[in-house]
């Protein structure tokens, strides 16, 4: 039971910076806009927000900055693909070249060749903040949390919400379902799809400060590792809707956490067999769903307004 | 309008790479080092001796494997993104026939490369059928199957092949390397890039098979209309690009890193694609393209020794390329920019 | 275009000027003179290194090494860290390529890409810190030398005061690569806190060593310290870069929901008191001694194929200082068991 209680709490801990780059990916995707750069927003958005809490000392706008560097280094992206239209994948996996590598640079030369390890305060959980201390497990669960974690399913509730029952989040899907249509029904689809990069990258570059002020209290390169691609796949996996990103998330986690869990319990089995689930599991999800479901109709093809 | 089209899109990569070293330019002056010294310390680690021109060739050498795999791939409208998994699923059959069949020399090497070949096309192939069959975005499944293809290298050289007291697999046997070339660092596996490039070439613009998959990557419905066999060619196109990978993850193995280790192939796969579109899917530009990053690599360290300049700033530089060049690509082939130089071309005969 | 290069250049450029704004514009090692040295014809050390030099662990403890060894000497010296495994041969070749004298790999894992490096570049001297007893003999050129800090020896030296301080019996370890040397330190570790809490009255059982696999996977420390803590593990030793720093983040924390410290944590390679409020005592191994040695070597034209052995009896293996955690009469039994270390009655 403590094994199980330990294996959630750590889901928990590792679905958050999934959940907030998924969220990313699905309004991105939602306007018709692949983005297979989350990776790199998340790492710029990382350092940014582990220098910004290191400068202020405050963890907050830390997040803050890294949604900020976030947006900046995503309108590149805004700009080429929507405006220039050029291929998103392939922009999405120059942004992932470029950004990290702007990271790693800033991180050298802030610090210089200096070897200290640099330590930020983290952000405060709820319960550290309103002084309690408990083992039960459900105030564990619930309350000893930073504030982003309420803040990122918070963000899966509101995109439920908009994206079913509002005008202005249906307009939004139109965009990325029928963008020609959308336009004839006088909606900007030029403005949802810049919107949808701001979005997007200030929510990426959060999952990424994320890393930096409420997980670990240094900086790596690389310390994303990989997540920008998981969240990628939590969304096909969670068939471009809320609940099921959230889902999706919370199941990649878990199975992080189950990894970790193994190795430290050293069963047979190659713990890269554990890390493998998400992508098998993306791709079996898309080998069994027909094109048809497959996604916002018009995702990945750029918008020319001169075709109308 | 035809030929001025094709020089802007000669000129797009050129200024591209201007831009790009302009600005890794101001950023030394701004670190306080002299720009002027670092790039001549760059050009002289990549070029400055046969014994580093070598360097750079077997650096390019992967890479002019993996952009071939994309070039081939992308002239059919195939896009391919799966690369890296190919290169490795190529490296890791490799690796079983050359430490576990216990067959050395030349026989070994060919069989190495051929399995690899076809272990990169198999690998490949899912993706198509799934593209095909399915419907579904072979980017994204591509993608995913790199990182399956990463982990299960992991499984091969920490579980499966391991070696001795470190996570990698046993070293190719000696008689199964390939053989340096002049006594320097690149190996027969650049000849074998070299000639799979002409190859590559050759077939796409001088075989009817090869005009054919170019039309089906122009426009599939007027392929389709024409009565070409599309879901054909673009299986082949996934099958042959994978191998081409494959072969490259093997000669990679047989040629330089000889085992399986962490961090094998990482980031060829996305490399070879940015490299393909900047050589403007033109298998020979391709190689150059390849040798010209491989030469920013090579030479980044002889720069960080000589100016203190970090080797990130080569990184930087490598992506603003790669930033600069798809988006110039893209802005050329808008309908607004076509006009644009439409009447510039005009007003200049009308000027003649 | 226009616009998106304006973007591009506004962010760079503000980038660096917010970086200048910063601890400074020199930004590698590159032109640290050791003071009184000979000017142009000063020797140069490159060391490599796969974790990063900030690590706040390994990576930073043979830096320094490197860099004190240095000044003593009058050298000049480069780092190129946080590279990948595939990068290593080629990493090392390029420092040979620009005229290097000596290559620092810290690491058993560097040692295929030292020897192939070694048997092209005979006039490059190699030292290869954990290297293996028949490495250097390994080498054609006889270029290379193994820096040998005895694992056995610093498994001990944590184990013993783990032994000590344990309060639930239960003690872990978290390694970086699956290293001979790394297995051997875990091994040392295992056997004195199991043989000095049987001294003291108690059992004590180490966890199955677990591996990160990445020197710089902070938040595998993490979740693997969160685990075995869960476990019962209080005393935590381990070989792995960043990844110790994010088991110590994490034991920091259990500790921070507790109240009290009652997690320990012990450092390695240099003297890391004070750095996170979990470490009670560090194993220090003194690289800087062992690389001058080798930068003698170079100098007087010796250099080769040795083993350069570092133990507690010889001062380059030894404890470092311990926090007020551990209760003085402790202190004391620490350092009985110490003594009996270099006197070889340990265990005996």
């Amino acid at each position: 039971m403590e094994f199980v209680m330990n294996i959630i709490l750590s889901s928990v801990r590792m679905a958050t910076p999934l959940i907030f780059l998924a969220l990313a990916e699905l309004y991105s995707q939602r306007a018709g806009l692949v983005h297979i750069g989350l990776e790199g927003l998340a790492s710029i958005g990382s350092l940014v927000g582990f220098l910004v809490s290191l400068i202020t000392g405050s963890p907050m706008l830390g997040v803050l900055a890294g949604a900020a560097v976030g947006i900046l280094v995503n309108m590149i992206f805004a700009y080429a693909t929507v405006t220039l239209c050029a291929e998103q994948i392939v922009y999405g996996m120059a942004i992932n070249i470029f950004a990290p590598a702007l990271a790693a640079f800033i991180y050298r030369v802030y610090f210089g060749a200096g070897s200290e390890l640099v330590q930020v305060g983290l952000m405060n959980t709820l319960s550290g903040s309103l002084g309690i201390t408990s083992d039960n497990f459900l105030v564990r669960l619930l309350l000893d949390q930073t504030p982003m974690v309420y803040l990122a399913y918070g963000l899966v509730i509101f995109t439920v919400i908009y994206f079913n029952r509002t005008k202005s989040g249906l307009n939004y899907k139109a965009v990325g379902e029928y963008p020609k249509a959308a336009a004839t029904l006088g909606i900007n689809v030029i403005g949802v799809k810049y919107a949808a990069c701001v979005i997007c990258g200030a929510l990426a570059g959060i999952g990424g400060a994320y890393l930096t002020t409420c997980y670990a209290n240094t900086y790596v390169d690389g310390n994303v590792a990989g997540r920008g691609f998981i969240a990628l796949a939590a969304v096909i996996f969670g068939r471009w809707s809320g609940a099921g990103v959230l889902l999706a998330c919370l199941f990649f986690g878990f199975c992080d956490a189950l990894q970790i869990r193994l190795q430290v319990g050293s069963f047979g089995v190659p713990y890269q067999f554990f890390q493998m689930i998400p992508y098998v599991a993306t791709v079996v999800v898309l080998a069994s769903i027909g094109m048809k479901k497959a996604g916002p109709k018009s995702s990945g093809k750029p918008y020319l307004k001169e075709e109308r | 309008m035809k030929n001025s089209g094709k020089l802007v899109s000669f000129l797009v990569p050129i200024i591209s790479i201007l831009l790009a070293f302009v600005i890794g330019c101001i950023i030394m002056a701004v670190l306080g080092a002299n720009p002027f010294v670092a790039l001549e310390s760059l050009w002289i680690g990549a070029f400055g001796s046969l014994r580093n021109v070598g360097t750079t060739l077997a650096r390019s050498t992967p890479l002019i494997f993996t952009s071939l795999c994309a070039c081939f791939a992308y002239r059919c409208g195939v896009f391919n993104l799966g690369g890296e998994g190919q290169f490795l699923m190529g490296s890791i059959v490799c690796c079983y026939i050359a430490t576990q069949s216990g067959i050395e020399g030349l026989p070994a090497i060919i069989l190495c490369l051929v399995g690899g070949a076809a272990a990169g096309g198999v690998w490949s192939l899912i993706s198509g059928l799934l593209k095909v069959y399915r419907g579904q975005n072979e980017m994204i499944i591509t993608i995913m199957l790199n990182y399956v293809a990463t982990l299960f290298m992991g499984v091969v050289y920490t579980n499966w092949l391991r070696d001795g007291s470190v996570p990698q697999t046993q070293a190719v046997p000696d008689a199964t390397q390939l053989s340096r070339l002049f006594g320097l660092r690149v190996t027969s596996a650049f000849v074998i890039a070299l000639v799979v490039g002409l190859l590559v070439y050759y077939f796409l613009f001088y075989t009817s098979k090869g005009f054919q998959l170019r039309a089906v990557g122009l426009n599939m419905t007027a392929a389709e209309f024409n009565g070409f066999a599309v879901k054909k060619y673009i299986l082949m196109s996934f099958i042959v690009s994978g191998a081409i990978a494959g072969l490259g993850g093997s000669a990679e193995l047989l040629g330089t890193q000889f085992r399986l280790i962490n961090g094998f192939g990482n980031g060829y796969g996305f490399d070879g694609v940015a490299m393909a579109l900047i050589g403007q899917l033109h298998p020979l530009a391709t190689i150059l393209v390849a040798i010209f990053f491989a030469a920013l690599r090579v030479g980044s360290t002889t720069m960080q020794a000589a100016t203190g300049v970090p080797t990130s700033v080569s990184d930087i530089i490598q992506a603003l390329v790669i930033v600069f060049t798809v988006a110039g690509l893209a802005m050329v082939k808008l309908p607004g920019f076509k006009a644009f130089l439409g009447r510039l071309t005009e007003r200049r005969k009308e000027a003649a | 275009m226009k616009k998106l290069l304006a973007i591009l250049l506004t962010l760079a450029m503000s980038l660096s000027l917010a970086a200048c704004g910063g601890t400074g514009t020199d930004t590698t090692g590159g032109t640290e003179d050791g003071g009184d040295s000979s000017g142009e014809s000063a020797y140069r050390v490159a060391m490599i290194c796969d974790s990063s030099i900030s690590d706040g662990g390994w990576g930073m403890s043979c830096y320094n090494a490197m860099v004190d060894a240095a000044e003593e000497h009058g050298w000049e010296t480069e780092v190129s860290d946080s590279i990948a495994q595939s990068a290593y041969y080629d990493t090392i070749v390029s420092y040979c390529d620009l005229g290097y004298d000596l290559i620092y790999a810290p690491g058993n894992q560097y040692t295929d890409a030292v020897l192939q490096a070694a048997e092209e570049f005979p006039d490059v001297a190699f030292a290869l810190l954990n290297g293996g007893e028949d490495t250097p003999a390994q080498a054609a050129n006889g270029n290379v030398t193994s820096l040998l800090p005895n694992a056995q020896q610093v498994g001990w030296i944590a184990g013993a005061l783990a032994g000590l301080m344990t309060q639930s019996g239960t003690i872990a370890f978290i390694g970086g690569m699956e290293l001979d040397t790394t297995l051997g330190k875990y091994q040392g570790y295992q056997e004195a806190a199991a043989y000095v809490g049987e001294q003291e009255g108690k059992t004590v059982t180490t966890l199955d060593i677990v591996y990160s696999g990445d020197f710089s996977a902070t938040d595998k420390g993490i979740e693997f310290a969160k685990a075995m803590i869960d476990q019962g593990a209080d005393v935590f030793f381990g070989d792995a870069s960043a990844v110790d720093s994010g088991a110590r983040q994490a034991i920091d924390e259990a500790n921070a929901a507790s109240g009290s410290v009652t997690i320990y944590d012990i450092a390695q390679p240099s003297d890391l008191l004070g750095q996170n409020e979990c470490i009670i005592g560090s194993q220090v191994t003194d690289n800087a001694s062992l690389v001058g040695l080798c930068m003698e070597a170079v100098e007087n034209g010796t250099f080769g194929g040795e083993v350069i052995y570092g133990t507690l009896q010889n001062g380059a293996l030894s404890a470092g200082a311990l926090s007020d955690l551990v209760p003085a009469d402790v202190q004391e039994k620490y350092q009985s068991y110490l003594d009996q270390m270099v006197n070889d009655t340990f265990m005996k």
